[in-house]
């Protein structure tokens, strides 16, 4: 899937560390500052941003319940912002696509595309029940964000309230139900109740992270692998077909600030959040020249969003230079983490 | 004068060098999903474009992009069976779906290989497009069987049993079930690159050391290539090549036809109806290319803690319990000119690639080509040690039934009997350590 290095040949390095006292205590302060990494990236990234996507799937929810109710051009819009919103919170939890989100499949459940047109019609055109059970129960090309997005949004965002049929009223109810119930609760819980402890014990009796240094490199690939999905697929493949058809939000338009979110959810991951410390206080505590380097590229593959003017879905068309300029920042980021963030950690990371 | 150049001596090569230049050291829970090193780049590319077909999630047809799922299938990508390019789950009809079921009925058809069931083929597909009704549905359930060792400890080891559910129409014959769970895709490029000699080489045929070990090839035969030719890959060594065991995934697995499987799995049932357009190839033929370029280009993961005393003496109980002897840890890959990351590579696959008999407890007594109903391929170890971290929950054996190594090796029987009573007469310390030293694999 992706490429690295051999990376292996560093730690044949390190034989021959001098002991000297300012070194042993040196290296305590580290130790300590892992500790505490360890933590702010548990409570302040991971749980903070699922809670966080926790509230955005209750407001979500909420939001197609009054469109239920009351289904008006106003109530639509409304939806649509609040569905914007978890978009916004989930691509930035895609910073960290490790643990339960990937072992119990909420990814998979709620954010798979492209949608399947042709069973979302017979589905709908069915009188199969619709009710969340039912809807755990569908391929999960008919569930999650993706489906309602088509729902609220149609083809090319022409979807208008008094459109809104009985049948898709009742699928799209069940199915932000199924995101927060099914999806978005669970996956806070699993890592609030379990998996947090298997992180903040990393090296310490965690089965996962048998080492700390397992641990930062599992973050490390997270980091590189969000970088890669965008840079050489999300991005890459619906610009090198020149198809519009297979972007990821291509109902509501939404493309764009999903990647653009996704390097921020990477962003986050590194600097911290909160006030907390993050990847690159360890960074900048062994090697700021480092630190800097990933600081800067990281804000240059961001800031290059900015120039992609036009919705995603045109862009691959007519702005190609600006996508291509992206693509490039993003995969020397990429180089970065995986070469000399990996590195670094494999070097300094010793417990 | 002219002299040949010797091996090193074993003990001078890196024991974390599993598959030489195809090992990898990320060991994160994507440690199964890297590309070897030193692609060029239209190979990465290739490599990429595999990869992202392989997650791909098909839907049912007509559709834009990735169309022509089903009409009845098993799951509904690749990625979906084979976690993070790591094993499957021990369930049945749903996307989370790792494990499917083989049916036949007594006798072999003209080619030497299983006998179809009239209206359900070789294959079980519990699951069906919108409209469609499934094959069947699977019912597994479990039976806890206490195993104690000789020193008091007590081992709970799970058996299934498994039933036809919901079927269709009525089945009139007596038919035979296998299970077979998703496998992890480590070194597969490599497994293919073994030399037929080498496999060979490793059948003690009558039992000449008299170590109760034999082994046998499987020999097979390949609907593409229409020639009989030795089985590697598939739980019972039944598909010859990496192609073939894709395209089989995608026409059986996922109803999805290929060039080299052209078909509908659905052909002569009552679902084939529903089949849009009957002449469409539904996997674009580069795309069937691609996929097979991208598992046999992944890379190997590097063994970890191979200087940790436990894990040494683990790998000594290895050969002493004798688990060497059909588990093999070391052997050449053959020639392959255009990837020099495979080719004469030193690879430690843990494997013989042959068939043994492992006794009535793990019987699924359907035979399948030369593999009688006790008989499995050795499984291959490498990438053992990081089921649990790629796969999320790590399930063992040919139909997940070990949720632990441990468990898995106490269900070896027949040919390994004297391997698993040896290893259960170890202290309850060696048998951690030879655990140990698995999980380093």
């Amino acid at each position: 899937m992706k490429k690295s290095i051999l990376v292996f040949a560093v730690t044949g390095l390190l034989f021959g560390a001098c002991h000297k006292s300012a070194e042993t205590s040196n290296n305590t302060d580290f130790a300590a500052l892992e500790t505490q990494v360890i933590t702010d990236f548990t409570n302040n990234v991971a749980l903070g941003q699922y809670s966080a996507l926790t509230n955005s799937a209750v407001s979500l929810n909420q939001a197609i319940t009054t469109l239920n109710t009351a289904t008006t051009d106003a109530n639509l819009l409304a939806a649509r912002a609040s569905w914007k919103n978890i978009r916004q919170t989930w691509e930035q939890c895609e910073g960290f696509l490790f643990g339960p989100v990937e072992d119990n499949d909420y990814d998979p459940n709620t954010d798979t595309w492209p949608t399947d047109y042709n069973q979302m019609d017979s589905l709908l055109a069915s009188s199969n029940p619709l009710e969340t059970d039912d809807i755990k129960n569908l391929p999960q090309s008919l569930r999650g964000y993706h489906p309602l997005e088509y729902i609220i949004f149609g083809k090319g965002g022409s979807r208008v309230a008094s459109g809104i049929t009985a049948r898709q009223k009742q699928y799209m109810v069940s199915l932000s139900a199924d995101i927060l119930y099914n999806n978005v609760q669970p996956l806070y819980n699993d890592w609030s109740s379990g998996f947090k402890n298997q992180v903040l014990t990393a090296g310490a009796g965690s089965t996962q992270f048998e080492t700390k240094q397992d641990l930062f490199l599992n973050i490390v690939s997270g980091m590189s692998d969000i970088c890669g999905e965008v840079g050489e697929g999300k991005m890459f493949e619906p610009f090198i077909a020149k198809d519009s058809t297979i972007t990821e939000s291509p109902y509501s338009s939404n493309t764009l600030d999903d990647f653009h979110n996704n390097i921020i959810g990477l962003q986050n991951v590194y600097l911290g959040l909160n006030n907390g410390k993050g990847i690159r206080d360890l960074v900048a505590a062994k090697n700021r020249d480092l630190d800097n380097q990933i600081r800067t590229q990281i804000q240059a593959a961001i800031s290059s969003f900015d120039n992609i003017t036009l919705r995603y879905e045109e862009a691959i068309y007519k702005q190609r230079t600006q996508v291509q300029q992206t693509m490039d920042q993003l995969a020397t980021l990429k180089d970065l983490l995986d070469n000399e963030l990996t590195e670094f950690m494999i070097t300094n990371i010793k417990d | 004068m002219c002299h040949k150049a010797d091996l090193l001596p074993d003990d001078e090569y890196d024991d974390r060098l599993s598959a030489g230049l195809a090992t990898n050291f990320d060991l994160s829970s994507h440690a199964f999903t890297h590309a070897i090193d030193g692609l060029s780049v239209r190979d990465q590319r290739v490599h990429e474009l595999g990869d992202q077909t392989f997650e791909s999630k098909f839907v049912a047809p007509p559709a834009p992009v990735f169309g022509g799922l089903g009409p009845i299938y098993n799951n509904v990508s690749c990625i979906n069976c084979h976690r993070n390019d790591g094993g499957g789950l021990p369930i049945t009809g749903s996307a989370t779906a790792g494990l499917l079921m083989r049916i036949s009925q007594a006798g072999t058809d003209a080619n030497g290989g299983p006998l179809e069931v009239n209206g359900f083929g070789l294959q079980v597909q519990d699951q069906a497009i919108f409209g469609v009704k499934p094959e069947a549905t699977i019912g597994i359930t479990y039976t806890e069987i206490p195993f104690t060792y000789p020193d008091g400890t007590i081992v709970n080891l799970r058996s299934p049993e498994y039933q036809l559910l919901n079927p269709y129409i009525p089945i009139t014959v007596p038919y035979m079930l296998s299970p077979r769970l998703a496998p992890r895709l480590v070194g597969m490029g490599l497994l293919e690159k073994i030399p037929e000699t080498t496999i060979l080489s490793f059948v003690d045929a009558g039992d000449q050391n008299g170590d109760g070990i034999t082994g046998k090839a499987n020999y097979v035969y390949d609907p593409y290539t229409k020639k009989t030719e030795i089985g590697r890959f598939g739980l019972k060594a039944n598909a010859p090549t990496l192609l073939l065991q894709i395209a089989m995934a995608y026409q059986q697995d996922m109803g999805v036809t290929t060039f080299a499987t052209a078909d509908e799995s659905s052909l002569g049932q009552e679902q084939y109806h529903s089949v849009i357009d009957k002449d469409q190839r539904e996997l674009a033929d580069s795309l069937l290319n691609h996929v097979s370029f991208y598992v046999k280009t992944l890379a190997v993961p590097a063994r970890r803690n191979v200087t940790d005393p436990d894990v040494k003496a683990g790998s000594v109980l290895f050969n002493q319990v004798n688990c060497s002897a059909c588990h093999r840890s070391t052997m050449m890959s053959g020639s392959e000119p255009d990837l020099p990351q495979l080719s004469g590579q030193r690879i430690h696959p843990y494997t013989d690639l042959l068939l043994h008999d492992l006794g009535e407890g793990l019987a699924d007594n359907r035979p399948d080509f030369l593999a009688g109903g006790r008989e499995w391929r050795t499984q291959p170890l490498w990438g053992i040690g990081l089921l649990q971290k790629t796969t999320g929950a790590a399930y063992y054996l040919h139909d997940g039934r070990a949720r632990s190594i441990e468990e898995a090796i106490l269900w070896h029987g027949g040919e390994a009997q004297k391997s698993r009573d040896a290893f259960a007469q170890l202290t309850q310390q060696q048998r951690m350590q030879l655990i140990k030293f698995l999980n380093s694999l």
